[in-house]
């Protein structure tokens, strides 16, 4: 059958200040109608790129140098405009990563649903209606005819992404482009997406390219997969033989890296070192062999020839064919190719038995309107409670994780415990000191022992203030004169292991991993005793992630820090915690030992955490949705456990009482009426 | 046969040490290299020249009358021609040009700061606080300059001060409002959080980190603000409001020849040339500046 799509020695360029960014070079692949094609690569592979190519929606310094795009025969980079126009949207259409920035938020559902099918003059208002009614409901959007005349504000995340789809499909398109549909939505939502998905390519047998740095999303969705690194393809195939018999090294170890694939606890995470080439002047060689574990003189002076395998893959590297072909190569799954780091420290764990932290009992509430707008309105309850009652300890040279997804009040809850946001009812303690609702004056000095690392790692530093001003910051703030700025800033830069060359640089000219380190610096610079890192992972590639999370361990071992890692991603976390909070709803919902909470959850919600993210296994796809529904809103928090809405075991009593917190015998709260592996009869 | 790749950044001490040095040598070329700011640099350069050293350049004191000569076109010997006095046009305008350095040095440089400090303290402040400055700003805006500039001559009677203090409370608002939008967009980033969870004190955060980042679109406002001051202390010169005669000023001169405009049309002109050459001088710089101060704005713009 001839390819829908058809990308041939595909070379584009981007013109910078720096010279010209060599972001694609002969990139090939073809897509065979009706699959499912997944482009999986890192930041910086190019993978979006090849995406907007397709559509000629390239940034304005984007040059293509070279090569061909054809769809369904016809070469798309010589068409006209007028023929683009009439192609994208119709024949070609597009689900972009975040439904918040790509619908258009002054436009009902209706009125931007009516203006996509505006080539269609055959059809009337009634009927445009109609036909965006019955594709909102084909998406799973509950009782679409009154939905269709909200406003984007007016939906959920989820349902925004559902909706999004919902107005790629509307045209029936030929090619379905799918731009990390999921990366900006919850654990639980991203399953009920990626089966959107597939259902929707079910019915209408569209052809879909799906790009995503996910691998899970890419084993459960996708029928082939297209591996990019720095620009270059550097393996393709089906999806099982991408998963089961990785060719390529980066592919390898690519895998290797991914958390969710290490079955067992691992301290030590594994890592690609180092960082992706600079594309002004791309190596000569193999693009990958900077950060190859089986580099060959030969990588780096020839380019690797291209393999075929058995059903049509393709791979390019020297191991495979030519002088240094390697019959051993690739090992079989079990043997890692990627080094996890010196485990200098397995088992030297020592934690203190009196609690570094200790919030008891904490509840924030934010106010939703002020006192006399509630008076006049008659609202009884003008605010909304954050987080209800927790408690949770922190020991010195213990990893506490706290998971949740968004809005379960994770984030509030340390900085309550920080004194960002005021607290209301509850006590934090540190060191066994009342430290709640403390003036600032009086907090200062606790500001040097527990410090808090931001999510975004480039947002949370100072965008005016070179590298080495932020690392030292912390003791210009606290008034330490008795050091020698730079030769701290060394210090801190040697212990992050961040390149010395960064200090003069400002925090946009980082890569995420970079910032990241100097995030790590900024809060250690005092030798802390406690850090609370909310998202230490977020916006990091794989092969950075484990490195960032291994470092941190390493300074652990160190300093007998006391960390509380804010996450939603339990896979990860579950590594390198040694103990696990599960918020929900402003709700620890369930406390442990990692292990134990991980293997044998008692709650629901946490099976479901568990669950929830897709494995990179295309032989373990789920066939069912574990929860259905999202997160509902604090301010229609449902009536007994908070859960209850979305719970599959939910039995009456549920529906009416709160669940108290439970403390089992093995240490392990929980707050379930029924929980899970226990025979429980109702009540 | 794994070979172990080696970090290829290699850097010595002393490199890093001189890489501040090396950073504003940058900046300098960048600047350098964007014709529009060397031009409006120059332009800039020489109305500060041409200011301070009036008493050096001007080829005859501003007040001397020559009555034979009054009128006189362009001549080798007025280069700028005569007015109805016979005073010397070019050295008059030289002399205007510290009248209007003075007052948009002075009334820039006061009303930015004043603007920056209420602005900030606005955007990072209590709402009520916010609220009552923000009433303050938007009552001094609802004055037209004029009406205002009319009722306080009337009252106190025209002179430099009094133009200073007018164009000094009307510039105030707006650099207090750029600053206030900018503090609010950034108090709560991530950063800003970062920085009050290290322990930063309000104060600091202000100077250190709300400033550097709100300084430049109010540095591009000032240079672009200045012609405005010029030109408000020449219409109020203008109008018999602002400098009195004999003192020369831009204003002044244009008034003057405005009513001699039949008989002496070169005379507006002449008048005229200084203003344009320096609204364009620091427009020009205004932008060049924005574009190199902002890290984050490419030369791809």
């Amino acid at each position: 059958m001839d390819p829908v799509l058809d990308v041939s020695d595909l070379s584009v360029e981007f013109r910078t200040a720096r010279g010209r960014i060599k972001a694609l070079r002969n990139v090939s692949f073809s897509v065979q109608p009706g699959r499912i094609v997944g482009i999986v690569g890192e930041s910086g592979s190019g993978k979006s790129t090849v995406l907007w190519s397709i559509l000629d929606l390239l940034a304005s310094n984007a040059i293509v140098t070279g090569g061909k795009i054809s769809f369904e025969g016809r070469d798309m980079l010589t068409r006209s405009t007028k023929d683009m126009l009439a192609l994208r949207g119709e024949d070609v259409s597009v689900v972009f990563q975040d439904p918040m920035t790509s619908q258009i938020p002054v436009l009902t559902y209706a009125r931007q649903m009516r203006d996509i099918l505006y080539r269609r003059d055959g059809l009337g208002k009634a009927q445009k209606r109609k036909m965006s009614v019955d594709m909102l409901d084909k998406v799973g959007i509950p009782d679409p005819e009154m939905r269709v005349d909200q406003y984007p504000h007016n939906f959920s995340g989820g349902m925004r992404q559902r909706a999004g789809i919902a107005m790629a499909m509307l045209t029936g398109p030929k090619l379905l482009l799918a731009d990390e549909p999921t990366t900006a939505l919850d654990v639980t939502m991203e399953a009920q997406i990626i089966h959107l998905l597939r259902e929707m390519q079910r019915e209408t047998e569209a052809t879909v390219v799906v790009v995503s740095h996910n691998l899970g999303l890419i084993a459960e969705l996708c029928d082939e997969v297209v591996v990019m690194y720095a620009g270059e393809v550097v393996e393709a195939g089906n999806v099982h033989d991408i998963f089961h018999h990785a060719q390529h090294p980066y592919t390898r170890a690519l895998l290797e890296c991914d958390p969710a694939q290490i079955k067992g606890k691992s301290h030590r995470l594994p890592v690609i070192p180092g960082d992706i080439p600079d594309l002004v002047q791309p190596p000569v060689g193999c693009i990958f062999a900077a950060r190859c574990q089986r580099v060959m003189p030969l990588c780096l002076a020839q380019e690797p020839p291209l393999v075929e395998g058995e059903q049509g893959g393709y791979a390019r590297c020297h191991l495979l064919a030519g002088p240094e072909q390697d019959s051993s190569w690739p090992p079989p799954p079990e043997v890692p190719t990627v080094a996890r780091g010196a485990a200098a420290t397995a088992g030297a764990k020592t934690i203190s038995p009196e609690p570094l932290l200790e919030i008891a009992n904490l509840n924030v509430k934010f106010n939703t309107m002020g006192p006399v707008w509630a008076k006049v309105r008659g609202v009884k309850q003008p605010w909304v409670t954050a987080v209800v009652d927790a408690s949770i300890k922190v020991h010195a040279g213990e990893t506490v994780g706290l998971v949740g997804e968004s809005g379960s009040g994770k984030t509030t809850l340390a900085r309550a415990a920080l004194n960002l946001v005021g607290s209301q009812g509850g006590s934090v303690q540190f060191e066994g000191q009342g430290i709640r609702g403390m003036a600032e004056s009086g907090f200062k000095r606790f500001r040097r022992d527990m410090v808090m690392m931001f999510q975004d790692p480039v947002g949370s530093l100072s965008p005016r203030k070179s590298v080495r001003a932020l690392i030292t910051e912390p003791m210009k703030i606290h008034g330490i004169r008795n050091v020698d700025p730079d030769r701290e800033a060394e210090r801190l830069a040697d212990m992050v292991r961040l390149p010395k060359a960064l200090l003069s640089r400002y925090p946009h000219e980082l890569s995420g991993g970079q910032a990241r380190r100097v995030g790590v610096a900024r809060a250690l610079a005092l030798n802390p005793k406690l850090v609370i890192a909310d998202e230490p992972t977020a916006g990091l590639d794989v092969s950075v992630q484990g490195e960032i999370l291994n470092l941190m361990a390493d300074l652990q071992a160190e300093h007998g820090l006391g960390y509380l890692i804010i996450t939603h991603n339990l896979p990860v976390v579950r590594h390198i915690s040694d103990r696990l909070a599960i918020m929900y709803l402003g709700r620890i919902v369930e406390e442990g030992p990692a292990d134990e909470v991980f293997a044998a959850p008692l709650h629901p919600y946490t099976e479901t955490l568990v669950c929830g993210v897709p494995q990179p296994d295309p032989d373990r796809r789920r066939t069912h949705m574990v929860v259905k529904g999202e997160v509902p809103s604090l301010l229609n928090r449902p009536q007994g456990c908070d859960f209850v809405s979305r719970c599959p075991h939910a039995r009456p009593l549920c529906h009416k009482v709160v669940p108290p917190h439970v403390t089992a015998g093995n240490k392990r709260m929980h707050a379930c009426h029924f929980p899970l592996g226990t025979v429980g009869t109702p009540e | 046969m794994s070979v172990i790749p080696s970090d290829p950044v290699i850097v010595t001490v002393p490199d890093i040490r001189e890489s501040a040095a090396r950073e504003r040598r940058e900046k300098l070329s960048a600047f350098l290299r964007n014709w529009q700011g060397v031009l409006g640099l120059v332009l800039v350069m020489m109305f500060f020249i041409s200011a301070i050293f009036a008493p050096w350049l001007a080829p005859y004191e501003p007040n001397t009358m020559d009555i034979p000569s009054r009128l006189s076109p362009p001549v080798l010997d007025h280069i700028a021609g005569t007015d109805q006095l016979g005073r010397d046009t070019f050295s008059r305008l030289l002399y205007g040009g510290r009248v209007a350095l003075k007052i948009a040095a002075i009334g820039v440089s006061v009303s930015l700061a004043i603007g920056l400090l209420l602005g900030m303290i606005a955007g990072l402040g209590p709402r009520w606080l916010d609220n009552l400055l923000l009433l303050l700003f938007d009552a001094v805006r609802a004055f037209p300059t004029i009406i205002l500039a009319l009722a306080t001559v009337a009252l106190t009677g025209p002179s430099m001060e009094m133009v200073l203090a007018i164009v000094i409370i009307t510039s105030i608002p707006q650099y207090a409002r750029v600053t206030r939008t900018a503090t609010m967009s950034l108090r709560n980033t991530e950063f800003i959080q970062a920085e009050r969870s290290l322990g930063a004190s309000t104060i600091r955060i202000l100077w250190h980190h709300i400033l550097p980042n709100v300084i430049g679109p109010l540095l591009i406002l000032a240079a672009m603000d200045v012609p405005v001051v010029v030109s408000v202390e020449a219409g109020l010169s203008f109008l018999g409001l602002g400098v009195l005669p004999p003192t020369a000023s831009w204003g002044t001169i244009l008034n003057e020849g405005y009513l001699v405009i039949r008989n002496a049309p070169w005379m507006v002109v002449a008048a005229g040339i200084p203003l344009i050459l320096t609204t364009l001088g620091f427009t020009f710089l205004g932008e060049a500046l924005r574009d190199i101060f902002d890290p984050r704005m490419g030369k791809g713009r």
